[in-house]
């Protein structure tokens, strides 16, 4: 965790396999789209600019873009460090534990919304993404969820008739 | 005559009580949002789009219109009080208003960013309701060639003369127009890209790419690197009057940066930072004050503040009257109106002109109502700047669980939140600016449309986007937004190894 641990050259050697990398998957995705474009069918007898010209310049271009990307960092063009923001520290490490906690919130409120219904998801989200961020009240948190995600299900429901999805709440309302 | 009269009725429109009312909670809902750290105008209009869903077209440009501009309003108190640019063209106002908040003159710089605002977007409507007109006749002598040429150059402006690196800005861009290759071929009804999943044949919705990449990238981004020494909220001080002499300072430099933030906004190739960077250099050699710029000078935030506003009212003539969206922002707002079977362009003005001018004129009532709430409120939402980082943030995800959700209510949807979500976050690792991936998704579909009917119409034949001059002076231009920025940057490069 601590920052400057490692000597300069090493950092930079990491951020260069890092961004190799990066480039690495662009070329990636543009194989990924030429390779799709294959896949749409197209009428024999079609004869004019058909469906897959502008696929085809997407995919070669990421492919081109990738290698552009790939040819700067090799000739030493980085970029350094992301832009300063309020509360992310750029020069910090990744925190996968806080990232893991987030990402399995999100899931749960994905496999629970039609579920549970739009109200339970939202105060689980909120409660599992405060605890992530390092929120340590889980109980103060899960009612203000609640009352958040009663609020916003009440207000689209009644306020905007949007429907949403009432779930295991159905028949309270 | 002309622009007057339609003025007249679109105020006819905006004025009834309803619409008034929409008008009022949409600057609201705006400035609330806009003002939480973190979030954009951008993304403000994205989480706020599902609000508008069960209006009728009308009322609910009228409510967007708002939330457009309070957006702005929003982000510029956080960007005085926090320095957290919502945006990138903010980043000029967090510099010199946060140093003027940290000398006790926070107030002031609150006051001056208001009413420049109010000022510049005032003006840049007028500027907008007389434009938009002549733009129109313009825009109707436009063919499929013109149009596919102009989206090449708002292509190359967006992506190669903001950010730091060429590359990075065409990466994100490319990686836009991918995800906008997905859906039905609107030309053969061809399935593209939908890996067979039915609920992708419409496409992916550009409001879950910009709630996935700004939202859920940026909360991610966060959280990988959660910053424990936090900056404080600096406390507004001072008084929300200003003085005579911060009047007579900020003054010139308000009409100043709304002579440059309108037409650089209203141009097809748009963009606000430009504008913004070019007000503040200018107020600091014509200050007679230079050495109090970077120390918080008033006129530092006045230019730029008044520069942004004026050029977001800019941005809307190329999106009114082409159909061109030149930011994210104003690409979700192609996007709503794409949702209500609206077209903008041309017709638009023809066909709808009740909501074009009904909309045009709520604008010049929201900027009011905005003065209105912003300098007499703004203790309010100061006290949303103090919201706990974790609560802040999980309120977003909640919020953007819930935009995306409504769209379709369809659990596809969310899927598709997350993957681009964890696009975003390495995007935002690696630096790649996201704005002209939102841009490419919503002007992608339409640059292959016009390419396509234009190939349609010369035969297959490619020379038609260099034989028609217009076409052609375009393409040049936007080769060269290109070309320039990579080979300033590689002489400088040179410079520097020296």
């Amino acid at each position: 965790m601590e920052r400057g641990d490692q000597p300069d050259s090493s950092r930079s050697r990491t951020e260069i396999v890092a961004e190799l990398a990066l480039a690495l998957g662009v070329v990636a995705i543009g194989a990924l789209v030429l390779w799709q474009t294959n896949e749409i069918r197209v009428a024999p007898t079609y004869s004019r600019i058909g469906p897959r010209v502008v696929p085809t310049i997407v995919g070669a271009g990421l492919i081109l873009l990738g290698l552009w990307l790939a040819a700067d960092v090799l000739t030493g063009h980085l970029t350094g460090p992301s832009e300063e923001s309020e509360d992310a520290d750029p020069t910090l490490p990744t925190d996968w534990r806080t990232v893991g906690l987030l990402a399995a919130s999100l899931v749960v409120y994905l496999l629970l919304i039609e579920r549970a219904g739009f109200v339970i998801a939202s105060a689980l989200l909120f409660t599992g993404a405060a605890f992530a961020m390092g929120s340590r009240h889980p109980i103060r948190d899960a009612l203000l969820g609640l009352a958040v995600a009663v609020v916003l299900y009440i207000g689209f429901t009644e306020g905007l008739d949007l429907r949403l999805p009432a779930g295991w709440l159905e028949g309270i309302s | 005559m002309g622009a007057l009269g339609d003025l007249a009725r679109g105020f006819e429109v905006a004025l009834t009580p309803e619409n008034l009312l929409w008008a009022f909670v949409g600057v609201l809902l705006g400035t609330v949002v806009g003002v939480l750290p973190g979030i954009g105008p951008a993304l403000t209009v994205a989480l706020l789009l599902p609000v508008t869903f069960s209006l009728d077209p009308v009322s609910a440009f009228i409510m967007f219109a708002g939330i457009y501009y309070g957006g702005m309003y929003g982000g510029s108190t956080t960007s005085i009080l926090l320095n957290t640019p919502g945006e990138s063209a903010s980043i000029i106002t967090a510099i010199e208003g946060n140093r003027m908040a940290r000398k006790g003159r926070g107030a002031a710089a609150l006051a001056t960013a208001a009413i420049g605002s109010f000022v510049a977007g005032t003006i840049a409507t007028i500027g907008l309701t007389f434009l938009s007109p002549v733009m129109v006749d313009v825009a109707l002598e436009f063919g499929p060639a013109e149009y596919f040429a102009l989206i090449v150059l708002a292509f190359s402006t967006i992506s190669a003369v903001l950010g730091r690196s060429v590359v990075r800005g065409l990466i994100s861009l490319f990686l836009g127009l991918a995800i906008g290759l997905v859906g039905i071929d609107t030309l053969t009804g061809q399935s593209r890209f939908t890996f067979g999943i039915p609920q992708l044949l419409n496409g992916i919705d550009v409001v879950t790419v910009a709630v996935g990449l700004f939202a859920v990238g940026e909360t991610f981004w966060v959280a990988s690197r959660l910053r424990h020494d936090r900056d404080q909220v600096v406390p507004v001080r001072g008084s929300i009057w200003m003085t005579r002499e911060e009047w007579r300072r900020s003054w010139k430099a308000w009409l100043r940066g709304t002579a440059l933030g309108f037409p650089i906004g209203a141009l097809p190739a748009g963009g606000a930072e430009i504008p913004t960077f070019l007000s503040y250099t200018i107020e600091k050699q014509l200050s007679q004050h230079p050495e109090e710029f970077g120390n918080g000078a008033i006129e530092g935030v006045a230019g730029p503040e008044a520069a942004n506003n004026a050029s977001a009212a800019g941005v809307l003539v190329p999106l009114l009257t082409l159909g061109l969206p030149t930011s994210a922002t104003a690409a979700i707002m192609l996007a709503a109106f794409q949702r209500y079977g609206l077209q903008p362009g041309p017709l638009l003005f023809e066909r709808n002109s009740e909501l074009v001018w009904g909309l045009i004129a709520s604008l010049y009532i929201g900027n009011v109502m905005l003065l209105v709430l912003n300098l007499p409120l703004v203790g309010l939402w100061v006290r949303l700047l103090a919201i706990p980082r974790p609560y802040l943030y999980a309120g977003i995800l909640v919020l953007a669980g819930l935009g995306t959700y409504s769209l379709n209510r369809s659990t596809v949807d969310l899927v598709v939140l997350y993957i681009i979500g964890a696009v975003g976050f390495l995007m935002r690792r690696f630096d790649i600016p996201v704005a002209p991936a939102v841009v490419g998704v919503v002007l992608g579909p339409m640059a292959e449309d016009h390419f396509r009917r234009a190939l349609q119409i010369s035969r297959g034949d490619y020379s038609v986007f260099v034989t028609r001059p217009i076409s052609l002076a375009i393409l040049i231009v936007a080769a060269l937004a290109i070309v320039v920025p990579v080979l300033i940057r590689r002489s400088r490069g040179r410079g520097d190894s020296r």
